[in-house]
């Protein structure tokens, strides 16, 4: 028996068979303005030669699997003859869902899928294995759709310490395309493009009021502003930030290259994780949530939880978003308690780790819910076995 | 009752005119909604109608009555077209107990609200009177009033 561990995120899927490595591929499918008759699917995007103005079509709404058809075709590249291979008679597959996931969307997983846990549990698993002196962690799941906060003890997730904020990778290009579109170049079509932008030049202050000075200063004492050569897909390939020794204050360069100028954007735009507020989402920003989740646990307890934070999901890979976390949380703590913030090296696929070691684990064919155990028992077997 | 987009509450010059609370709330809304969207463009599918028919499209229930191979969990397709809204409804959770989705969303900050100019996104101290936006100076307050403001309908 194999098993194929699946973190199926609402931007990408994170997959591979537990023995092997993971790939990260886009869960969703795609269509180009230029192959019109084509929708590409997954890991077809590559065969995009021209993103600009690529049209999305993702399976999730606000983190919840709405658009089965969607799922289904990425699913069946996924598991077919493309990539996987998947032989289901003798293949466990293990799956990744959101915390709180509707009852229908259970129903419909729990009748093609082995084994399913939420993917903060999992990062959660991975955290005990290296940490094994450790009762407590809680887990900062920031991915595309939302960010979870979410206590674990003894590898059992504390259900009132659960906490959504409705920030996540997605709000934050779509927000950086509305600014940037307002202020100088039309880029609301460009989700790709400026989702590549946002990861490449955005950062999470450690000062805020200081950079925005910084950032209102003229010529070089302005250390924020960056200049981003947009890509045209022929001769420019990818982005990139012009070297400071070549950019030029005046913006005004003679090669015929489209320009970004960035400025303020690069560290407002992950600020709406920090103070989601900024734009109106009255929610608390992740530290004072986390702290908050925290204060709703048993007190004994608590000191635990504050030594050991992992931080998982795309967006804390922003430059600065560990110390900024680690500073906030230090703040709104007393001091005699230690607080430690824990960045993995791949916090996108740390879930999926965690889901590989959990498939080595000697009781793990006993946690799986095999093809006669559901249809023997339906649903309620997998109620009882899954924690998600 | 017909609600009216604008309400006038002065109207001698266009200057005057200030919008209400619904109406300023209603657009944040929006605006809000709009970071929830998965493009702004067209599909580039939807403007050719003559293949429209024969290219899946993804909003549409069925492909063609080709036989596929029956699979595990084949016959949830037709099951589950439903979207967010309607399937949060269905969980009917202002009446359950324990956390839920609702009541796992962060609750609001305690920190003071910060605000921002709506034109350039440096610190702002100041308001316009009539939509409520936050301006910096009076250049950006110009650039406001020519570009949103009373005009911007999201
Ligand atoms: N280097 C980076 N810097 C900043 N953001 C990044 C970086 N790499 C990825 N992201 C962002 O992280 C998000 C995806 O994160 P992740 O893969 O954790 O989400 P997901 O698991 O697919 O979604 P979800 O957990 O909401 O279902 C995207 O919005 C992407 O833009
Ligand atoms: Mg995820
Ligand atoms: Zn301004
Ligand atoms: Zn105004």
């Amino acid at each position: 028996m194999t098993t194929l561990v699946l973190d199926n995120g609402a931007y990408t899927a994170k997959i591979g068979y537990s023995h092997e490595k993971v790939s990260v591929i886009p869960n969703c499918q795609f269509r180009s303005k230029t192959s019109r008759l084509k929708t590409f699917t997954a890991s077809q995007l590559d065969e995009i030669k021209d993103p600009s103005g690529l049209f999305y079509i993702l399976p999730f709404q606000k983190g919840y699997l709405v658009n089965w058809d969607v799922q289904r075709k990425v699913w069946d590249h996924l598991f077919g003859k493309e990539m996987f291979k998947v032989d289901f008679a003798d293949t466990s597959i293990v799956i990744t869902e959101p915390y709180f996931n509707f009852t229908s969307i259970q129903e419909s997983m729990n009748e093609i899928l082995n084994f399913k846990r939420s993917s903060g549990s999992l990062s959660a698993h991975r955290y005990f294995q290296e940490n094994s002196s450790e009762l407590c962690c809680i887990v900062v799941d920031s991915g595309f759709s939302f960010t979870h906060i979410v206590p674990y003890c003894r590898g059992k997730k504390m259900k009132d310490g659960i906490c959504r904020l409705n920030v996540g990778g997605k709000l934050l290009t779509n927000h950086f395309k509305e600014i940037i579109s307002y202020r100088q170049l039309h880029v609301m079509d460009e989700t790709y493009v400026l989702n590549q932008v946002k990861e490449d030049v955005c950062y999470v202050s450690q000062d805020f009021y200081k950079d925005m000075e910084i950032a209102q200063l003229k010529g070089e004492d302005n250390t924020v502003m960056r200049d981003y050569v947009l890509p045209d897909f022929s001769a420019i390939k990818k982005g990139f930030c012009k070297p400071p020794e070549e950019m030029n204050f005046t913006g005004k360069y003679k090669s015929g290259e489209q320009i970004l100028r960035l400025s303020n954007e690069r560290f407002a735009v992950p600020e709406m994780l920090f103070h989601p507020s900024d734009i109106g989402i009255q929610e608390m920003g992740i530290p004072e949530a986390l702290v908050n989740s925290v204060h709703n646990l048993p007190e004994e307890m608590q000191p635990h939880f504050f030594k050991n934070i992992v931080l998982t999901g795309g967006n804390t890979l922003f430059p600065g978003f560990r110390d900024r976390v680690y500073k906030e949380v230090r703040s709104l703590t007393p001091t005699d308690f230690d607080v430690s913030v824990v960045q993995p090296n791949n916090p996108i696929c740390y879930s999926w780790e965690g889901g590989k070691l959990l498939s080595e684990n000697p009781d793990f064919d006993e946690m799986v819910v095999t093809r006669e155990d559901y249809e023997e028992n339906g649903h309620f077997i997998c109620e009882e076995k899954f924690d998600i | 009752m017909v609600e009216k987009k604008i309400v006038v509450r002065s109207q001698d010059t266009n200057q005057h005119r200030v919008l209400d609370r619904a109406t300023r709330q209603r657009r944040l809304t929006r605006q809000l909604e709009a970071l929830e969207k998965d493009n702004f463009q067209d599909d580039p599918h939807a403007s050719l109608p003559q293949l429209a028919k024969r290219l899946p499209q993804f909003d549409e229930s069925h492909e063609s009555g080709k036989k596929r191979k029956k699979t595990r969990g084949d016959h949830f397709k037709q099951r589950f077209r439903k979207n967010f809204q309607a399937l949060l409804e269905e969980e009917n959770l202002s009446v359950s107990e324990g956390p839920n989705y609702l009541s796992a969303c962060a609750e609001s900050s305690k920190l003071p609200q910060r605000h921002f100019c709506a034109v350039c996104g440096f610190p702002s101290n100041y308001t316009c009177v009539s939509c409520g936006a936050r301006y910096c100076c009076v250049r950006c307050l110009g650039t406001h009033h020519e570009t949103r403001c009373l005009k911007w309908t999201v």
